[in-house]
């Protein structure tokens, strides 16, 4: 544990005894993306454009873990086993939701009820949790795992056995078509207003509950991360392309008028050369936090914390996550932030003093080793997702 | 990835004079000009015209995210496939414009390579030798500069620009060593004179006439090579604005695409018309071990207008039927793809694109397995390779070359040209 989280204050959250509730394995592809729906759900999305939803309420079954395969290689598979051991057993997921043909790289929550994902499929589509299931589908959750051990039966390992389940599959409830990978996704402090940033440029502000647009604009590079503040004014839009000696490579970060389009602070000279992977304003639209990604050198994956009304940079978090950062999220007790990283752990941040309160998961050996692709934290701050590239979606629960 | 550049990028005096020793008839450079035996085949290949111009993919292109898309597989990424105009052939859906042009193309899908690195990638891809070979083989422009190339022509005969390759005139000589050049077509400053026209040349013919005194009374061209060699720069000064596309690129940039490695690609078309056999272009950087797919993407949306572009204007200006343009790079790139989200080196399967002279287009040659793991038909080797590149450009590919007393062949024993890509 680093120094820092013991000299932590008391918080009415207890990070420091954070515990793994579960590891729920889904290694069809990389988990790219999580989202607690609500008190009750939990969804998470892959590489391959699916989105499972987990019952979290639940009863847990307090049956261990079973034991890691012996003379099973270090693979992206086991990778998660080597973390921290869950608390319970692993849930099936109950649902899923099908429509998506390509990457999901971000999902959001509104109203505990309304999913929503943006895809590299080119659209942004909404999931009603409360509508009806429909047919149901069978899937195997370490599907991936069995067909590696197959095609290299030389590597000794044996075959562990299926965990195939039982899902409900939903359609989407609207979906609205975009031009390009849509990478960034975000969601107003009100639920009113959806922003969205894709790989051609485009920036483009939604009335949330209509799907109608608002507004859009087009920036140089690709859209990546974007954000909009509380009161809707400002939008933060980091822009990357990443052409390294054709014709440059582009970074950029702007906070935009979100109602005119326009540019209020260009901070592109303050964070030259960064590419900003996730950005989020806290709930009193004071405090803008970014974080750098791609795979930055050493511990480049350094965490921002700006005054979004003059774009200055008020605090630094360090250390940052190794080989860059992947997400960001504000803790709902406005007092913590959540960061995730190529490094395989979450950070849990004290704003007030910049402190380091609590790391999860353990580094699992430097760049060649797996990321934590997202994070989520439920609406009532006990639990925290994350969205693991080995194949997992990993709950934590905070003591209160 | 590499993000260094490479000294041969940059052009220096002495790669000038290099530049010009290429294109110099008759000039007997010390301890190579009596190493070879080449004359068979060249006076007939150099009637016809042809040309060569190398797209050079620095670090290595994925081929399973370009020509060769494994839909549906674990290996298949999150690029989609579009229709190509070649019926049941999908290419990546960021290669829209080359999509259109696959009739003109002769796709080799199953490239078998033994050089897994960088250097020895670069090295052997340009030779179809191993590095590790004694013998300094010589680069594919060399060759094609030393049987294509006009002894008597202003222009030098091996041009490359970007990043390109390692071996450069190999046992050849400094005749065939190439001139490097920016992909804007801009030269140094130095070969701007800093003397009005008129004084440039008295100077010039007061030089002419002291060497031509000095022969006169010592009974010998001492400083032959040198002269010569001079005499050729100012040449090749001559016609120093062929490579100044500052007033045509405007009108080209929409096809091409508004970037560096678009306007190299025009700057190559421009000098291919101007009779230069050989022009090598690179763009930089597919080495993807990290983020593979955001790289290929912004690389695809540079390479997409400007090869297209380039096979457009040479049909357009009728060169393509004399013009043979090579897609590759050194490597391709592995089927998993790693925990970085990248792909790394990888040359049990991979793919090469052939088009216009001499080709046959809308030809898909060879396959690899179902998820790209491994050739699944008709391997081609290096060798086959530069064997299909010389019979298509009207070379022998077995020309022999003596280094020392040791023979040398163009291409390694065994090659075999690709008959099927041969129009």
């Amino acid at each position: 544990m680093p120094d820092a989280a013991k000299r932590t204050s008391p918080d009415p959250m207890n990070f420091d005894k954070a515990t793994l509730l579960y590891s729920l394995p889904w290694d069809a592809d990389w988990v790219s993306a999580v989202s607690f729906v609500g008190p009750k759900h939990l969804a998470a999305g892959n590489n391959r454009g699916e989105i499972l939803i987990w019952d979290l309420s639940a009863p847990p079954d307090k049956t261990p873990e079973p034991p890691p395969e012996k003379n099973k290689p270090a693979s992206n598979a086991s990778s998660a086993d080597k973390s921290e051991k869950p608390l319970h057993a692993a849930l099936p997921p109950v649902r899923q939701c099908v429509g998506h043909s390509n990457v999901i790289n971000r999902l959001l929550a509104v109203e505990n009820r309304w999913l929503l994902s943006a895809s590299n499929d080119h659209t942004l589509r909404y999931w009603d949790l409360a509508a009806a299931p429909g047919e149901p589908a069978k899937l195997i959750l370490n599907a991936r795992t069995i067909e590696d051990i197959a095609r290299n039966k030389s590597s000794g390992r044996k075959s562990p056995p299926p965990l195939e389940v039982t899902v409900k599959t939903q359609p989407s409830a609207r979906t609205i078509q975009g031009h390009e990978w849509i990478v960034g996704l975000s969601l107003s402090q009100d639920q009113s207003t959806l922003i969205t940033g894709d790989d051609a440029g485009n920036v483009i502000l939604y009335d949330r509950a209509t799907g109608t647009e608002k507004k859009r604009w087009q920036v140089k590079g690709w859209a990546y991360a974007v954000a909009l503040s509380p009161d809707l004014q400002q939008a933060c839009v980091s822009e990357r392309y990443p052409l390294v000696f054709d014709s440059g490579r582009h970074n950029a970060v702007k906070l935009w008028n979100a109602t005119t389009g326009t540019v209020q602070h260009d901070l592109s000279k303050e964070f030259k050369d960064l590419q900003i992977a996730a950005a989020a304003y806290s709930a009193d639209g004071k405090t803008l936090a970014l974080g750098r990604g791609g795979e930055a050198d050493g511990t480049g994956g350094k965490i921002f914390l700006l005054d979004p009304a003059t774009g200055k940079k008020q605090r630094e978090l360090t250390p940052g996550h190794l080989n860059g950062l992947t997400d960001l999220c504000f803790h709902p007790d406005g007092k913590h932030l959540a960061t995730s990283g190529r490094d395989t752990v979450v950070r849990l941040w004290n704003l007030a003093d910049g402190k380091l309160v609590k790391e999860l998961g353990k580094p699992r050996g430097g760049q060649f080793k797996d990321w934590i692709h997202a994070l989520s934290i439920s609406p009532d701050g006990t639990r925290l997702a994350t969205a693991d590239m080995a194949g997992f979606v990993h709950v934590w629960q905070f003591d209160a | 990835m590499n993000g260094h550049c490479p000294g041969h990028e940059h052009l220096s005096r002495r790669a000038l004079l290099k530049g010009a020793l290429a294109t110099t008839a008759g000039v007997a450079v010390a301890n190579w000009g009596g190493l070879f035996n080449s004359q068979t085949i060249a006076a007939e290949a150099q009637k016809r015209g042809k040309r060569c111009i190398l797209l050079w993919m620095n670090g290595g292109a994925s081929q399973i995210d370009t020509f060769d898309m494994k839909p549906g597989r674990s290996t298949a990424g999150p690029f989609r496939e579009i229709k190509t105009a070649l019926p049941g052939y999908r290419i990546c859906e960021y290669l829209p414009k080359m999509a259109q042009q696959v009739g003109k193309l002769g796709i080799i899908r199953s490239m078998r390579t033994q050089s897994p690195d960088h250097p020895d990638g670069i090295y052997h891809m340009h030779t179809c030798y191993k590095q590790s070979e004694r013998t300094p083989h010589p680069e594919l422009g060399a060759m094609i500069a030393k049987y294509l190339g006009q002894a008597d022509a202003d222009l030098p005969s091996f041009v490359r620009m970007g990043p390109t390759g390692n071996a450069g005139s190999g046992y050849l000589g400094p005749r065939y060593e190439p001139f490097s050049i920016d992909r804007n077509g801009k030269l140094p400053y130095f070969t701007s004179p800093y003397l009005p026209a008129a004084n440039e040349e008295r100077r010039n013919d007061l030089l002419r006439a002291i060497e031509a005194e000095h022969k006169k009374a010592n009974g010998a061209d001492a400083y032959e090579s040198h002269r010569v060699a001079k005499e050729r720069a100012w040449r090749l000064l001559r016609a120093k604005s062929l490579f100044d596309t500052s007033k045509d690129w405007p009108a080209h940039e929409a096809l091409y695409g508004a970037t560096d490695f678009g306007r190299g690609c025009f700057l190559a078309r421009k000098l291919v018309a101007a009779g230069v056999p050989f022009v090598e272009v690179g763009q930089d950087n597919y080495d993807s071990h990290a983020d593979n797919f955001v790289c290929h993407k912004a690389n695809m949306q540079v390479l997409d207008p400007a090869w297209s572009g380039l096979l457009i204007d040479l049909e357009r200006t009728g060169q393509l039927q004399d013009t043979l343009v090579v897609w590759m790079g050194e490597v391709g790139r592995t089927p998993t793809i790693n925990n970085r989200a990248g792909r790394d080196h990888f040359i049990r399967g991979w793919t090469i694109v052939l088009a216009g002279g001499g080709i046959k287009g809308g030809v898909v040659y060879g396959s690899t397995d179902a998820d790209g793991r491994e050739v699944a038909e008709n391997p081609v080797s290096e060798g086959d390779l530069f064997a299909t590149i010389y019979t298509a450009l009207g070379v022998n590919p077995r020309e022999k070359h003596y280094v020392g007393t040791r023979p040398v062949w163009a291409t390694p024993e065994g090659s075999k040209p690709i008959k099927a890509l041969l129009s």
